[in-house]
């Protein structure tokens, strides 16, 4: 009846299978508990020289395409960018005079002052590796401190976490990834709950109250819940609320912020960090 | 333990320009998965006991590469290894149609293999990357396939320049 297992083949094919399980495994562990699983660290130190290059020579391209473009296209875009910067200087001034005000009236109460974000800046060195997981490799590991958990940001967002490093590259999960969860808040009615990947596009904000305050276009940020991810850093926009008429609860399709696959340049926040900057 | 060592280097020049593709060459949300390319290539013009060691080796790498459930990685290229290794291609290898069709349905069953050990999307999802996934490799298998060639005719015609 086993006579197949007499196959070298067969029996070679069950054997490398059960060690693939028995590395995946030992691999989730390193997850769970935050320690490296040494085949992984190996296999990235190769591999990142190699990202790297391909990173500098798919790079071309685009730097041509800059480079290559008609001048009347960056005069526009020049003109645009200069109405852009006095509109936000404006703003600056005025968000200047509120944080000032804000500092004054947190002294006034006794409150714990806030401290600038901690961060290291980086660059996404290779990304979605696999069609089925939104992950990138950052060019910065364990050598420039950054911890697993942190979070990966730009000027325009948050983008997503930190699940694994090793001493020269860092791998970020995206924040449309299926698995990826952080806690996030409605900016104007300060209305809580967890945003969600759901492996597309958009993100979608969990576990609001059923009467939650919450429209098309309120922008939501990351709610510091856990102080693991800092607070205030700009998630998305609600694009769609979705009331459940049997249920108890309200979630919102949020547009995120930053597109994750246009990502070229990251910040990596320490951990514990619970104040917005 | 030689002859798996070019496969190698080229499943991590793969793996390396795996995740700085543009983004602009994606069809339903799909990737070509050039590492799954390699492997089956490779595996096709050899015997399922290398096509199961190679796919043990390509898992690993890629799984690495993307740093979650390396196990599923491992398993569903080993099982997609000794399959390829299992079709033999010899008879036809003037025939660029038979290794871009083996891709294209293999990548289907390497898909497959892969939500059975890893279910995460949705059917219609899942179904959408996947045709994505194997249109896009069948296309990369076909282009490589010719290039080889061409690069072997010439190969040939010198050989026979400096024999005359």
């Amino acid at each position: 009846m086993f006579n197949f297992l007499r196959n070298k083949t067969i029996t070679t094919l069950a054997v490398l299978v059960c060690l693939g399980m028995l590395i995946g495994f030992a691999q989730n562990r390193g997850l769970e508990t935050g320690k490296s699983f040494f085949v992984q660290d190996a296999i990235s130190s190769i591999l990142a020289p190699i990202e790297s290059a391909a990173h500098a020579v798919f790079g071309v391209g685009g730097w041509l395409k800059r480079v290559l473009r008609p001048t009347s296209s960056i005069l526009k875009e020049n003109a645009r960018l200069r109405e852009q910067v006095r509109s936000l200087q404006m703003d600056n001034a005025r968000l200047r005079e509120a944080a000032f005000e804000n500092l004054s009236l947190r002294k006034a109460l006794g409150l714990k002052q806030i401290s600038p974000l901690k961060m290291t800046a980086a660059e996404v060195i290779s990304h979605s590796e696999s069609s089925w997981f939104d992950t990138a490799t950052l060019n910065c590991g364990s050598r420039k401190g950054v911890e697993k958990g942190s979070a990966v940001f730009n000027h325009l967002g948050l983008i997503g976490q930190i699940v694994d490093i090793d001493p020269f590259t860092a791998q970020m999960v995206s924040l449309t990834d299926l698995d990826s969860a952080v806690g996030g808040t409605v900016q104007r009615s300060r209305c809580s709950g967890i945003v969600r990947g759901q492996g597309s596009e958009y993100l979608v904000l969990t576990y609001l109250p059923k009467d939650a305050d919450v429209i098309a276009n309120d922008i939501v940020v990351s709610s510091g819940m856990g102080k693991v991810i800092p607070k205030g850093l700009p998630i998305g926009r609600v694009v769609r609320v979705i009331r459940d008429t049997g249920g108890v609860t309200t979630s919102a399709l949020i547009a995120p912020s930053v597109r994750f696959e246009q990502v070229e340049t990251v910040f990596i926040a320490g951990i514990g960090q619970s104040a917005a900057q | 333990m030689i002859r798996y060592i070019w496969p190698t280097i080229c499943l991590f020049l793969a793996a390396g320009i795996q995740g700085n593709l543009p983004i602009s060459i994606s069809i339903f949300g799909a990737m070509p998965d050039l590492v799954l390319v390699v492997l089956i290539a490779y595996a096709l013009a050899q015997d399922p006991e290398f096509g199961v060691t190679l796919g043990f080796i390509a898992g690993l790498i890629h799984g690495c590469s993307v740093g979650l459930t390396v196990g599923s990685f491992i398993a569903t290229r080993a099982i997609t290894g000794f399959i390829a290794g299992l079709v033999s291609t010899r008879l036809f290898s003037e025939n660029a149609i038979v290794p871009t069709f083996s891709v294209l349905w293999l990548t289907a069953v390497c898909g497959g293999l892969f939500q059975l050990f890893n279910p995460r999307l949705e059917l219609s999802k899942v179904l959408g990357v996947l045709a994505g996934q194997c249109i896009l490799n069948a296309i990369f298998t076909f282009l490589l396939y010719l290039a080889i060639r061409q690069f072997d005719n010439r190969r040939k015609n010198k050989l026979v320049n400096a024999r005359l």
